[in-house]
């Protein structure tokens, strides 16, 4: 979900190339291009009007405690994710205008976690430990909101409008389920985790890192924007405590060979036996809960599932 | 007139200065300024590129030859023309061949330095013996531009840090050379690669790069899968990283920010900021704004650190600071706690490129239009301060050097630390 994937590509493709139709071509085909592309225009307002409304409810609530006054009902539906929909593809390496705490200490988790953070001590009760890389729309963060109540989770998503949607399915998740106190334990936020995981977790704080259906990148000389490479493995391996568990999932075999291959690779990871996966509840989220993954199924795809288990430092580096 | 100087190092007793202009590398006797080796780079970019993909191309035909039969169907329907040898198209920036960086192995029996015509490290073996002390051992190529390189602490390999973020090391002392293909990178960023240093603590080594985004990253060597910690405290990219040899667990840092960070890089503590926006202000100009597209009203002058090194005189300790583009040097004195305070801002007639420090000098490289003269030397007095002073060796070495340009609009670029700021658009 990182970034998804072929259904996506073919038809942002396809705008792309309605977009680049030159006008002065064809007069008969002309009018029904301009058309089509009014039409676009159209619904593209139509959906930044949507999302503009709801960033006024994110505003009011996104730092609001639990006790704050429930706002208007309609208002805390859950989003609608065609409203949101954006380009399955980002660039890793362009230089976004990012928000990302200049250290692990400076991040203030209270924002995204106002439920576990102590006023009288001002700090956090619990940490992030559970990170879902790249989490698209939410569909496994939610399910882990649940799976562990205990945990903290965290989306990590570089699309901005992904991203709100996620904030507003969470805000409004957190409203529904007021009385059980849910989903006060997963939060989302828009971030290049290829560049900066470090600057948001310790040494060790994680023990689940999520990688679910991540932007393929065919081409070869688009190998190093892949998510999972063997130079990036290695600020995983700080990220995570040892013990800790890498899961990857993707519906592309190449893709699959290749993140295992890296992972295999690479001296601080070892893979975890099918007999694991079949007994891992994660697996099985992860399989069933993303919105990839549902789709994959919908076509009838494969999904090829590989997870690995951070091995301690080697002692002779301290 | 002459090109200006663009690179200069000298090795620890200050006997030999090492020079970079345009293509060529100058080997100097810093006693009387004689040339004693010297090398040009054969090399170049366009040459190289379609060098490069005519072999491609041959190798891409041969290959289809060999599964002619298979192919053929396919081959009837594509193969309308030959592809073109690939130009650089009108808004491509131009690739000058120039040496981008230059740095002696820790024995000082090797000069590495890496050339931006065919992204290569080249590495040559000093023989003060011969009448032209530099040897060429090899010439490394690379898929990325390479920017900055070290060696171990034994010589025995060359680390370097490349354009696209990736870190490789390659054997430093035999000729032979490694495909680009099997070049595996032994750590990485998601970030340009400004520079990398090999750092030693209790006898082990670790790696120490500087990016395009503000971090920098401690990694164990030679296992630089682990990472030790990252230094966080630039808010701006890191363009250099400079280990005091007096104590070698204390780092300087310095690049976009307004500030230098000392660390000690082990113990993983910032220990000082040194605010320089008020003592380089007043030689900032308008060069220093950034480009048109960016330019706001209220946008300030930018200030790029682009040198720094360490000087020692009996138990006085001095940061020599050099900002981009800037005709001012800064000497700071570090105070036990490894604070430092400003001593000296030596104001000079014209901008700086860089600076090497000789014994009891600071030999900098200016950028003028000058037939004779590309130098400038600033003795230190015995209180450690700077005095310029006319000297011969200036203008002997600058006899030596053999660039002729017609005027400035011929300079390759000499500033260009400035352009590694990111300027985020979404």
């Amino acid at each position: 979900m990182l970034i998804a994937h072929r259904t996506a590509y073919l038809l942002s493709h396809r705008l792309c190339q309605i977009y680049r139709i030159n006008p002065t071509s064809n007069m008969s085909l002309d009018s029904d291009k301009e058309a089509q592309i009014r039409h676009q225009r159209e619904s593209e307002l139509k959906r930044k009007a949507y999302r503009d409304m709801k960033e006024e409810t994110r505003k009011v609530l996104k730092h609001a405690r639990i006790e704050t006054p429930t706002p208007e009902p309609d208002a805390v539906g859950l989003p609608r994710k065609r409203f949101y929909r954006q380009r399955a593809h980002s660039n890793p390496f362009s230089d976004h205008r990012l928000d990302y705490p200049q250290e692990p200490s400076c991040m203030e988790w209270q924002k995204l976690y106002p439920h576990y953070f102590d006023e009288t001590t001002g700090t956090m009760s619990k940490n992030v430990e559970i990170a879902d890389i790249g989490c698209g729309y939410g569909g496994l963060l939610i399910q882990l909101a649940t799976a562990f109540p205990e945990k903290l989770s965290l989306g990590m998503e570089i699309r901005v409008q992904v991203t709100q949607y996620v904030e507003d399915r969470i805000i409004a998740l957190r409203e529904q389920n007021k009385d059980a106190e849910q989903y006060q334990n997963v939060a989302v936020l828009r971030g290049n985790a290829m560049k900066f995981t470090p600057n948001f977790f310790f040494k060790g704080q994680l023990s689940k890192m999520f990688f679910c259906f991540p932007d393929p990148h065919f081409k070869q000389r688009k190998h190093k924007a892949r998510i999972i490479t063997s130079t990036l493995l290695s600020e995983y391996a700080y990220v995570l405590r040892e013990g800790g568990i890498i899961y990857t999932i993707t519906d592309v075999e190449d893709l699959h060979k290749w993140m295992a291959k890296h992972l295999e690779e690479h001296p601080l990871f070892e893979r975890k036996s099918v007999e694991w996966e079949k007994n891992d509840k994660c697996v099985q989220l992860m399989m069933n809960s993303t919105e990839e993954g549902q789709k994959v199924e919908r076509n009838k795809g494969s999904k090829y599932v590989a997870c690995f288990e951070r091995l301690p430092t080697p002692e002779d580096c301290d | 007139m002459k090109h200006p100087i663009q690179i200069l190092i000298a090795d620890k007793s200050g006997e030999h200065i090492f020079a970079s202009v345009t293509n060529h590398l100058l080997v100097l006797r810093a006693s009387d300024g004689k040339l004693i080796g010297s090398w040009v780079d054969p090399v170049d970019a366009q040459e190289f590129q379609e060098k490069r993909f005519k072999a491609r191309m041959e190798e891409q035909k041969k290959k289809e030859e060999a599964n002619e039969d298979e192919n053929a169907a396919k081959k009837l329907k594509n193969n309308k023309k030959e592809p073109k040898v690939p130009a650089p198209g009108p808004g491509a920036p131009t690739i000058y061949n120039y040496i981008r960086s230059l740095t002696l192995s820790r024995d000082e029996s090797y000069l590495i330095g890496t050339t931006d015509s065919d992204k290569a490290a080249v590495i040559f073996k000093i023989d003060y013996s011969q009448d032209n002390c530099l040897s060429l051992v090899k010439r490394q190529v690379f898929p990325k531009r390479p920017c900055s390189v070290l060696t171990t602490l034994d010589d025995e390999k060359v680390v370097v840090a490349d354009k696209f973020g990736d870190v490789y090391e390659i054997q430093g002392k035999d000729s032979a050379v490694v495909a680009e293909k099997d070049l595996v990178p032994i750590l990485g960023h998601v970030s340009m690669l400004s520079e990398v240093i090999v750092a030693e603590h209790d006898g082990k080594q670790f790696v120490l790069t500087g990016d395009r985004d503000e971090h920098i990253k401690v990694s164990h060597y030679p296992k630089s899968y682990v990472v030790r910690n990252w230094l966080f405290g630039h808010h701006e990219f890191v363009s250099c990283l400079q280990i005091c040899p007096f104590n070698e667990d204390i780092l300087v840092s310095g690049g976009g920010d307004d500030y230098l960070l000392v660390w000690n890089w082990w113990e993983k503590k910032e220990l000082a900021k040194v605010e320089l926006r008020e003592l380089v202000a007043p030689f900032l100009t308008d060069s220093h704004l950034p480009p048109e597209r960016f330019f706001r009203e209220d946008s300030p002058r930018e200030i790029c650190i682009s040198k720094v090194r360490v000087y020692e005189q009996g138990d006085q300790k001095l940061l020599v600071v050099l900002c981009e583009n800037t005709k001012c040097i800064l000497t700071f004195s570090f105070n036990e706690d490894m604070s430092l305070t400003h001593k000296q801002t030596l104001s000079t007639t014209d901008s700086i490129i860089d600076f090497v420090i000789v014994s009891d000098a600071v030999l900098a490289a200016v950028d003028v239009e000058s037939e004779d003269n590309l130098l400038q030397l600033f003795r230190f007095d015995d209180s450690c301060s700077l005095h310029h002073e006319d000297s011969d060796l200036t203008k002997v070495i600058s006899k030596s050097v053999e660039c002729e340009v017609s005027g400035r609009a011929d300079f390759y670029p000499l500033y260009y630390i400035s352009s590694l700021r990111k300027r985020s658009e979404h």
